[in-house]
């Protein structure tokens, strides 16, 4: 025991000593987070199709516009505006709003608009009763103008106008049994027996989006619930850089060497090593966690949610803190230089990174990449934690993803026993 | 000095992979206890390899190692036990400081607390290294490098010390420092085995040596009995010349 914390003092000195390891292990995955979720979060804002701000100009001032500024506003799809720069915005104003990127798209309803469908509908009503001259024409149609910005998603412009049409076909049918009932009214004395305009009063089939989560509310895949977890969880790998520099300095200072003199089994040094490097991992993880939710949120992001099993939470950090500090032991053993440690370490973790959906998220990609991704840590510990923090997991739904790790932390201490021992027979 | 040999080795061989030559060939010694055993040879002549096997780093390809009584492939846990090393490298860390270093060999040997407190303050005292004991070892210069890499190896006071060139770049300050309290050491009971290229500090450090060349064991005794055993030779770097002649090596 005193041997053991004797090698994780040494470890832990030498570590806080190396102040661009550190700057390495800390401020750079703080910086990565800060930038990649700025970034990202317009194109997941885009991705989720959710939160696309839309400018609308109600001219008619009636039931259609009306109706269409409810239905926009009640749909979730976009974020619903009226006015640009504090003035109500107008139809003229709205055109160069779009242009200049202000809103992805615009949408002016023109004044009449429910007039024109009320007459035209009676129009035809009362053509169909018979109770009108049969020439009786019905009025020009009038045109609900749509400004879109050209990097819109044509799948976000395809639901706006799906929605714009349902809206008008909703006051259309509304109007046409008003008509209706009027007609019907006047031709039946008896207003008691006439039909009551009861269709408008209630939408028979209704829809409703939910994410597939166990947690109470919806959590949205957003920039910050994507980067923090991926970052922190690149980060947590990125310390094969001085875990495995650091091995290699103490086999070509001949610090290996003394040490191999000395009544000490190997291992104790390693698990000194793997305590210390698993502690950092764990402080690097809670360190963005909290920038998640301290500090995104600063500059108008999402706050981060972590779900409800802080359990899950720790044994999948433990996990993942594992598997990063025996990839590092593993790179550190097999690198016979500080600079093969280096470039091999630093390229094999942004390998894996991309693969397994840190840079962008698995599923984005392509099928082929989603079948590569499985076989990277990196996924494994993605999926952990998209299942806790997105899915509302528990402590049982991240097991596997834990035990994964865990065996390719044996994996990397096997490799490296046997590497070690094949290097230390001389 | 004791009869019983407390290092026993019977024809050493060791050929490293891929050589067609073994780096040491046949090597036969009884090296005894209380006695600061010289091993000389030119570069390349099998010094280092012999004190790598006998310390436990490298393993034999033929022959028998006998320390303490005990064979070294069997009881090797035993044996580092009771030696110490102190490697030609500054087998140290850079960003510790000297006491930190210390500490950290110290436990490594089993030793804690206020023994090992007292131990280094004791030794770093004795080499001249108190005020500077909290400075990392970056900052030091070479001589100061290796009276803190002389402690590492000394600091658990093993039985058997095995010294690679202790006093190679060092100054005269330095150097005297070191091989005083070596002899001070070796007068307390322990055994050192020493292999240096300074034959002036061999012949006067040493109680026996062994020159060594191309693997092979070619003269031992005392300096005196070498010095007087070789017609026209005066000192040990005479006798070391007359028998490994003049010719570069590798």
């Amino acid at each position: 025991m005193i041997k053991l914390l004797a090698a994780i003092k040494k470890e832990a000195l030498i570590l806080l000593r190396d102040r661009v390891g550190l700057a390495v292990l800390f401020l750079m995955p703080m910086i990565l987070i800060f930038v990649m979720t700025l970034i990202q979060d317009s194109a997941f804002k885009s991705l989720n199709e959710r939160g696309i701000p839309i400018i609308f100009v109600d001219n008619d001032k009636d039931s259609l516009g009306i109706s269409i500024e409810l239905g926009l506003r009640n749909s979730g799809m976009c974020t619903f505006n009226n006015m640009i720069d504090g003035k109500p915005a107008t139809a003229e104003m709205i055109e160069k709003a779009v242009s200049d990127g202000k809103f992805l798209v615009g949408i002016v309803v023109p004044k009449g608009a429910t007039e024109a469908i009320r007459s035209n509908v009676k129009v035809l009503v009362q053509q169909t009763l018979g109770v009108s001259d049969s020439l009786q024409k019905p009025t020009d149609s009038v045109e609900i103008a749509i400004y879109i910005d050209p990097i819109t998603k044509k799948s976000f412009l395809t639901s706006v106008t799906s929605s714009l049409r349902e809206f008008i076909s909703e006051i259309k049918t509304k109007i046409m049994f008003q008509t209706f009932s009027e007609q019907i009214s006047e031709l039946i004395p008896d207003k008691n027996n006439a039909p009551e305009n009861a269709f408008s009063q209630s939408q028979i089939i209704k829809y409703k989006e939910v994410y597939a989560s166990k947690q109470i509310g919806e959590i949205v895949p957003n920039a910050v619930q994507h980067n923090v977890p991926a970052w922190a969880i690149f980060a947590m790998f990125f310390i094969v850089l001085p875990l495995a520099g650091s091995m290699v300095k103490e086999k070509s200072e001949g610090s290996v060497l003394r040490l191999q003199t000395v009544p000490t089994s190997y291992l104790v040094f390693l698990n000194g090593k793997i305590i210390v490097y698993i502690a950092v991992c764990l402080i690097q993880l809670a360190l963005m966690l909290s920038v998640g939710k301290i500090f995104l949120p600063m500059l108008g992001l999402p706050t981060l949610v972590i779900g409800n099993s802080i359990l899950g939470i720790i044994l999948l950090s433990v996990s993942t803190a594992f598997a990063a500090t025996g990839y590092g032991v593993m790179m550190g053993t097999i690198a016979k230089t500080e600079q093969q440690g280096a470039i091999m370490g630093s390229l094999s973790v942004l390998l894996l990174s991309a693969i397994g959906g840190v840079w962008v998220p698995t599923y984005v990609m392509p099928e082929l990449m989603r079948d590569i991704s499985i076989v990277s840590p990196l996924n494994w510990a993605l999926n952990g934690f998209y299942e806790l923090f997105l899915r509302g997991g528990g402590i049982v739904d991240v097991v596997g993803d834990s035990l994964k790790l865990i065996c390719f932390f044996i994996f990397t201490m096997v490799v490296s026993l046997i590497v070690n021992r094949y290097k230390r027979k001389v | 000095m004791s009869d019983k040999p407390i290092i026993q080795v019977e024809s050493l061989t060791k050929t490293f992979e891929g050589a067609d030559k073994p780096a040491v060939d046949g090597v036969t010694l009884s090296i005894h206890k209380n006695e600061i055993f010289g091993l000389l040879g030119p570069n390349g002549a099998g010094k280092t390899t012999t004190i790598s096997i006998l310390c436990g780093l490298y393993s034999a390809s033929n022959g028998k190692v006998e320390i303490d009584g005990k064979n070294s492939k069997n009881n090797i846990d035993h044996i580092k036990q009771i030696i110490g090393v102190v490697p030609q490298d500054i087998a140290l860390y850079q960003t510790l400081s000297a006491r930190e270093n210390l500490n950290f060999y110290g436990a490594m040997y089993g030793l804690q607390g206020k023994d090992l407190k007292n131990k280094i303050e004791l030794w770093l005292n004795n080499f001249g290294l108190i005020e500077s004991a909290d400075k990392r070892l970056s900052t030091y210069s070479g001589g100061m490098k290796r009276r803190v890499n002389l402690i590492a190896g000394i600091l658990h006071n093993p039985k058997i010390l095995f010294l690679d060139e202790p006093t190679v770049g060092v100054d005269v300050q330095s150097r005297n420092v070191i091989i005083e309290h070596l002899k001070e050491l070796n007068k307390s009971g322990m055994t050192i085995i020493y292999t240096s290229h300074h034959m002036e500090e061999a012949e006067h450090f040493c109680s026996r040596v062994a020159i060594i060349d191309y693997g092979k064991i070619i003269v031992e005794g005392s300096p005196k009995e070498l010095i007087s055993g070789n017609a026209g030779c005066r000192n040990l770097e005479d006798v070391f010349l007359h028998l490994t002649k003049r010719a570069l090596r590798d």
